[in-house]
């Protein structure tokens, strides 16, 4: 057996790529199925460098349906795996996400989000959060973690792993082109030093005896044959879904008690919104900060409560409002007015923010 | 050709520093009123990582030999394409100092560049960055040599960004000494973040040079 990637802490100065290929070692992750798209290939490249030394493997496949479905394949072998991609890739991955959504199947897919639509660049964006999390047909269920920066994608990437077999749930790993190829230092760690224990994985096929005559047989379905019967899994899923949504909604938030503004933006973004915040109470403006790290499951209730009474919202993001499609779902019934600073495909700095919110406060 | 003429190729691991190094190493050569060409010899990702800066060399007297927006189609992905001028890059008057993409083999891109057999001041130079995770022994980094050279010296470039130290840069150093030792190959140079001048003397007692970096890359993509 090779020895643990990581066994100490450990400063380094990497990019974020890389750090998700180091996490997904530190998460005793055994696969990666993937099919190359900018820019996420560091996380390949990285991954099959890494893999021998850790007796660990790597599958390259045609395509990302390809990709995805392996990945499927693999996780109901009872063996945690994951795959990343962007862009088209994302497009073609709802395939395989949605077979998961359907059958339950802990896939975890890692997506650095590039410009759209179509091939455009291969260099940032938050265009692909409709994608994340609602870009199945049917309406099924799935937990987005969105990313601000390195440390983050080691930390989600290892908890990816944990929300999906925990709660047999298809999680998505979103960042962004920028987090993707931006060199910053993290501290790698082993999970267990951080009282992280990895949940078991299960197979899904293979167990031991002769379906119908030593057990019950177990059915693992994608397709259903009439109405009636639709209604009652969709119904479960959601049932399910709903029993533990609260438990993994997580956000970020600050000054948020006096604000007459909250400046709202996830990902990289919100590390713009954090900065101009601090920068704007430290010139005596009254503004709060909030940050939705799921994206799905949305932490409504908290965006709701702190927008309680508030002059107005900003939606910050480099898309033309796919997070702000959230907040307005989120908050609807309430008056707070909710104005938009959208940068499709390019990034945001605090300077700019403060300027926006100073124009709006002034 | 003139033997005083200095030709530099900079190669290493990915995010090692190898653009940062060879951008602040041709604008020490201009600014000492020399003629350079710097070459963007990255064949993965053209176009990304100097284009950002190209103007601002220029405007400093770097000639930059680059792939331009404007000329390309979308590259990125299928980036594969040498620039014509890249080949003929050593026939330019005055210094030469090329930064060579990752993934590109490290030194065998060189092949592709006209004369290069005959180019006898080219010295290829392993930029090393002890905190990154695949050069963080001397074991790793002398497998990696063994992947990407030959290369004629090491610049020992330890750095962790913002959360740099001073100690964490002597601890980089003290590592590729020991490269040196066992491979040979000289240390050309310590570069250090210019925010921490004041912090080293003018000559160092174990006579390495320091290279005090501005960091310009920030500014480049990728």
């Amino acid at each position: 057996m090779a020895t643990k990637p990581i066994e100490k802490d450990t400063n380094v100065f990497v990019t974020g790529n890389e750090v998700v290929a180091w996490a997904a070692l530190a998460a005793d992750a055994q696969i990666m199925y993937g099919y190359p798209i900018t820019p996420q290939n560091e996380i390949m490249h990285y991954w099959t460098r890494l893999a021998p030394k850790y007796e660990r493997r790597f599958l390259q496949t045609e395509d990302e349906l390809s990709a995805g479905f392996t990945t499927c394949g693999g996780v109901m072998t009872g063996t945690r795996a994951f795959t990343a991609t962007a862009g088209p890739g994302t497009i073609l991955m709802q395939e395989p996400i949605t077979m998961a959504e359907m059958m339950r199947i802990p896939l975890v897919v890692v997506v650095q989000q590039r410009g759209g639509p179509s091939t455009a660049t291969v260099i940032y964006s938050q265009q692909e959060v409709n994608l994340c999390c609602y870009g199945g047909n049917g309406e099924g269920f799935r937990v987005v973690y969105s990313t601000a920066g390195h440390q983050d994608l080691y930390d989600y990437t290892i908890k990816a792993f944990n929300t999906a077999w925990k709660y047999q749930i298809p999680t998505i790993v979103l960042g962004d082109g920028y987090q993707a190829k931006m060199r910053e230092a993290v501290t790698m760690y082993d999970p267990a030093s951080r009282g992280i224990e990895m949940e078991p994985t299960k197979a899904f096929v293979g167990a031991e005896g002769c379906p119908g005559v030593d057990r019950e047989p177990r059915f693992y379905r994608n397709t259903y044959n009439t109405e009636e019967e639709l209604l009652d899994v969709v119904g479960d899923l959601k049932a399910h879904y709903d029993s533990f949504k609260d438990e993994v909604v997580e956000y970020e938030d600050s000054d948020i008690d006096d604000a007459e503004i909250i400046v709202v933006g996830h990902g990289v973004v919100s590390r713009a919104c954090k900065e101009a915040v601090k920068a704007l109470r430290q010139a005596g403006y009254k503004v709060g900060y909030f940050r939705p790290i799921t994206l799905r499951p949305f932490p409504q209730k908290q965006l709701a409560a702190a927008a309680e009474g508030k002059k107005a919202i900003l939606a910050v993001e480099s898309a033309l409002g796919q997070m702000k499609r959230l907040i307005t779902d989120g908050l609807y019934g309430m008056t707070v007015p909710i104005e938009e600073y959208f940068k499709p495909g390019k990034g945001v700095s605090s300077q700019e923010l403060v300027e926006k919110v100073k124009s709006m406060l002034d | 050709m003139t033997m005083d003429r200095i030709v530099e190729a900079y190669i290493g691991e990915y995010a090692s520093g190898k653009s940062e190094n060879a951008v602040n190493r041709a604008l020490t050569l201009a600014k000492q009123g020399r003629e350079v060409t710097l070459v963007d010899l990255d064949l993965v990702e053209p176009v990304y990582t100097l284009r950002p800066l190209i103007s601002l060399l220029e405007e400093k007297g770097v000639h930059v030999i680059a792939w331009k927006t404007k000329e390309t189609l979308g590259l990125g992905e299928a980036g594969s394409v040498l620039h014509p001028a890249m080949r003929w890059a050593l026939k330019a008057p005055g210094d030469v100092i090329l930064d060579i993409g990752y993934g590109a083999k490290g030194s065998a891109v060189l092949n592709l560049l006209e004369g290069i057999e005959d180019e006898e001041n080219l010295r290829v130079f392993l930029v090393v960055n002890t905190l990154r995770p695949m050069t963080d022994s001397v074991e790793k980094i002398i497998e990696y040599l063994y992947e990407t050279g030959p290369a004629h010296g090491l610049i020992a470039n330890t750095h962790l960004g913002e959360k740099t130290t001073v100690s964490l840069m002597e601890a980089g150093l003290d590592m590729v000494k020991k490269v040196s030792a066992e491979t040979g190959l000289p240390v050309v140079a310590m570069a250090v973040d210019e925010r921490f001048r004041s912090d080293f003397p003018e000559e160092r007692n174990d006579g390495i040079p320091l290279r005090f970096l501005h960091r310009y890359l920030p500014k480049g993509f990728w």
